[in-house]
């Protein structure tokens, strides 16, 4: 599942974008990316990479200065010779010339908070058709992207190549870019149009599948439809935020979907709709779900893995069928055989779910730990601040900051007792644990009080006796 | 060096489609050591040295990072897919096979739920396994992390993990979710039976092998540390760990 790309990749660092040139630096990054994209954890949306959004500064320069070969990749005329896969998509890109741009939101980015309007998308839309494709693919960086930037309906790049960089591309431009606001209507538009791209996708899969047979890279490539996720406003704020972070360097373009259960059961209506999994086609299964921000290849690869899914087993019982006669041959040796299979699987159901039950323990305490770390370095800069404050003579602000630095070590010794609670009650086995909680309690006890100011220390070993503190 | 022996034992042992997706921890560790032992001189190659090995591991971070989703998702979906497939497999095989069935016949039926249950178990089990997979990558970030901030003096670790803990990987809701729905179609479909013999099961390659694995592994983990700290998880708390490591030695039977 690896990349396919041909060119060695250099893991260039962000530094190294910048200086070197366009074609190397935008296959640099794509070692990484491959298929994989950030996903609201909400159901049902999608969205670019954040560090899109960061990432177009650098690219620019490197685009600015290397027009050319920019003008390459835009063009896409010719594949790049790096990789046979993207010459492939990119032939294909060519016929998908005049269809509708794939335009993206990445909602992503915390700093871009608002939706498109008319008023931005607007230059966006005019520049890049005038320019698309022509010589002054530097007027185009330059002029553009700042309002690109702060456009948060960013366009993809058709070129799988820039999919795989970070750059937030530019995509061929629609003849109808007249009415940008109406996303609705372009999402409608691009499902209509998809007889032509259907037949693209094929030839384009076809193309895909001689390098990477799996279909979910052939999702990433080729997505050409927009994507609009529904509950923008809502969820992105969180996810953003944790992402805008990051210098990543993931490509823009390739979104991931998240199948939730409810998902996947309006999925498995559609398909039934259309006369189950043999017969239901992608194309008909995305107009029925009607699922904003869901693209055709999402529904192709998840069709994949539901025949799949329910082939092997039909297949199993069939072919079980037909040997009847074996079965009674060997039944009655069967019967200690199969009991003591019973056992075992009951063992390993056992097992299972003692990891089940001590992984969720765990998560939960990695997820308090953070918090608690995050509110005492909250603490520790208001408490410095306020340090300060005091030496300019307020002292307050100092008074109340160490007040808030006692409740939190506080509640961190209150929380620490009740995740023992909670493993002592998941545990239901008190006598043989008994020397270990109290071991457990102590230790969680004793480290609230080693948080103030010292980041982490190195420690006695934990072996020896801990005295549990009140 | 104890966490990353701990974690290629675990990617040994793990099943085989899976042993590419853990985290590169060594290789991280490489390029903290790199960066950290750039002097900090003025010379302009041991900054650009130490600058750009700083670079590449926050890349390096990154690019991991899609990793885990990417790989998360696509296992996460699977068992989307297959979690309404069980029930329907069971639902199928009563009507066909079983005691008020179409075509009862209590040998086939037998033999289908057997198969079913199996599945199930396997099912249940790979759920785990990948939730073991979401922490076992969280818990490496958050010590490489760690590791940098400590060499380094950044302070990377704190807005970094708050970023990964709102990732697709670590957000096992989902998977939890189905996994308890497993184990309720599980105990209706199959009912418990009392032990009649001692058994006792050796985990063969695959699934069962690579959960008490995990379990091991986790508590090897969690035995304490030299840098314990606030930050640090106490050791693991559960009965029966022993009974669980004496399935590592050799028994008679083997789960097919």
């Amino acid at each position: 599942m690896e990349t396919k790309h041909a060119l060695p990749i250099q893991r260039s660092g962000p530094r190294q974008i910048s200086s070197v040139g366009a074609s190397a630096s935008l296959s640099a990054p794509s070692t990484i990316l491959e298929e994989t994209f950030p996903r609201f954890s909400e159901p049902q949306q999608v969205y670019l990479e954040r560090e899109l959004m960061q990432r177009p500064p650098a690219v620019v320069s490197s685009l600015s200065s290397n027009s050319g070969a920019v003008g390459h990749i835009f063009s896409s005329s010719s594949g790049f010779s790096t990789d046979l896969h993207f010459s492939s998509v990119q032939q294909q890109q060519e016929k998908h010339r005049t269809q509708s741009p794939f335009i993206s939101q990445s909602t992503s980015s915390g700093k871009l908070v608002k939706l498109p309007h008319s008023v931005d998308s607007q230059p966006l839309q005019s520049t890049a058709s005038s320019h698309f494709n022509k010589e002054s693919n530097e007027s185009w960086c330059t002029d553009t992207l700042p309002d690109f930037l702060d456009f948060p309906m960013s366009t993809t790049i058709q070129s799988s190549q820039l999919y795989r960089s970070n750059s937030s591309g530019i995509t061929i431009p629609h003849e109808d870019l007249g009415k940008p606001n109406d996303w609705q209507d372009w999402a409608d538009q691009l499902i209509t149009d998809d007889d032509a791209l259907t037949a693209d996708w094929s030839g384009l899969l076809a193309d895909a599948s001689v390098a990477d047979p799996e279909p979910k890279q052939c999702t990433s490539i080729s997505n050409q439809q927009p994507h609009i996720p529904q509950q923008l406003p809502s969820a992105p704020g969180e996810i953003c935020m944790g992402g805008a972070q990051s210098s990543s360097n993931a490509a823009p373009g390739k979104q991931r979907m998240r199948w939730t259960p409810e998902l996947h059961e309006t999925f498995v209506e559609a398909v039934n709709k259309l006369g189950g999994s043999e017969r239901a086609t992608p194309k008909g299964v995305l107009k029925l779900m009607k699922v904003e921000s869901l693209t055709i290849y999402h529904v192709k690869s998840h069709l994949q893995k539901y025949r799949t899914a329910r082939y092997k087993p039909e297949t199993t019982e069939e072919s079980s069928e037909r040997k009847p006669a074996s079965i009674e041959n060997f039944s009655s040796l069967d019967l200690k055989t199969g009991i003591e299979i019973t056992e075992a699987l009951r063992l390993q159901m056992e097992v299972q779910k003692r990891l089940h039950e001590q992984l969720e323990i765990q998560r939960n305490l990695q997820l308090r730990i953070e918090e608690q770390g995050k509110y005492l370095q909250m603490m520790f800069e208001k408490q410095c601040k306020s340090g300060t404050d005091l030496l300019k003579g307020s002292s307050s602000s100092s008074e109340n900051a160490l007040k808030e630095l006692k409740d939190v070590q506080n509640s961190l010794a209150k929380d620490s007792s009740a995740v023992e609670a909670e493993n002592k009650v998941s545990e239901g086995e008190p006598a043989k644990k008994t020397g270990e909680t109290s071991q457990v309690a102590g230790e969680k006890q004793k480290t609230p009080e080693g948080v103030p100011s010292s980041p982490p220390t190195k420690r006695k070993k934990v072996d020896e006796e801990v005295p549990v503190s009140s | 060096m104890k966490f990353g022996k701990r974690l290629k034992q675990q990617t040994e042992e793990s099943l085989p489609e899976w042993r590419d997706k853990y985290l590169s921890y060594k290789k991280l560790k490489k390029l903290v050591k790199l960066i950290s032992s750039a002097p900090p001189t003025l010379s302009r190659s041991s900054l650009h040295c130490g600058g750009r090995a700083e670079a590449e591991f926050v890349y390096l971070l990154n690019a991991e990072i899609d990793k885990f989703n990417a790989f998360f998702m696509e296992q996460e979906e699977d068992f989307v897919i297959r979690h309404k497939e069980l029930p329907q497999r069971i639902k199928n095989v009563m009507e066909k096979w079983g005691p008020n069935g179409s075509e009862a016949s209590e040998t086939e039926f037998k033999e289908q739920m057997a198969k079913i249950r199996k599945d199930i178990v396997n099912f249940h089990g790979e759920m785990i396994l990948l939730m073991n997979y979401s922490n076992i990558n969280y818990t490496g970030l958050a010590k490489i992390l760690k590791k940098y901030d400590k060499r380094t003096g950044g302070v990377l670790r704190l807005p970094f993990i708050q970023r990964v803990l709102q990732q697709p990987f670590f957000t096992t809701d989902l998977i939890s979710k189905l996994v308890k729905e497993c184990e309720s179609t599980i105990e209706s479909a199959f009912p418990r039976w009392e032990r009649e013999e001692e058994v006792v099961a050796v985990p063969g390659d695959g699934i069962f092998r690579n959960t008490v694995a995990a379990l091991m592994t986790m508590r090897e983990m969690r035995r304490g540390s030299s840098t314990y700290s606030h930050f640090s998880l106490p050791p693991l708390n559960m009965a029966d760990i022993d009974v669980i490591q004496s399935l590592r030695v050799v028994a008679p039977i083997q789960i097919p």
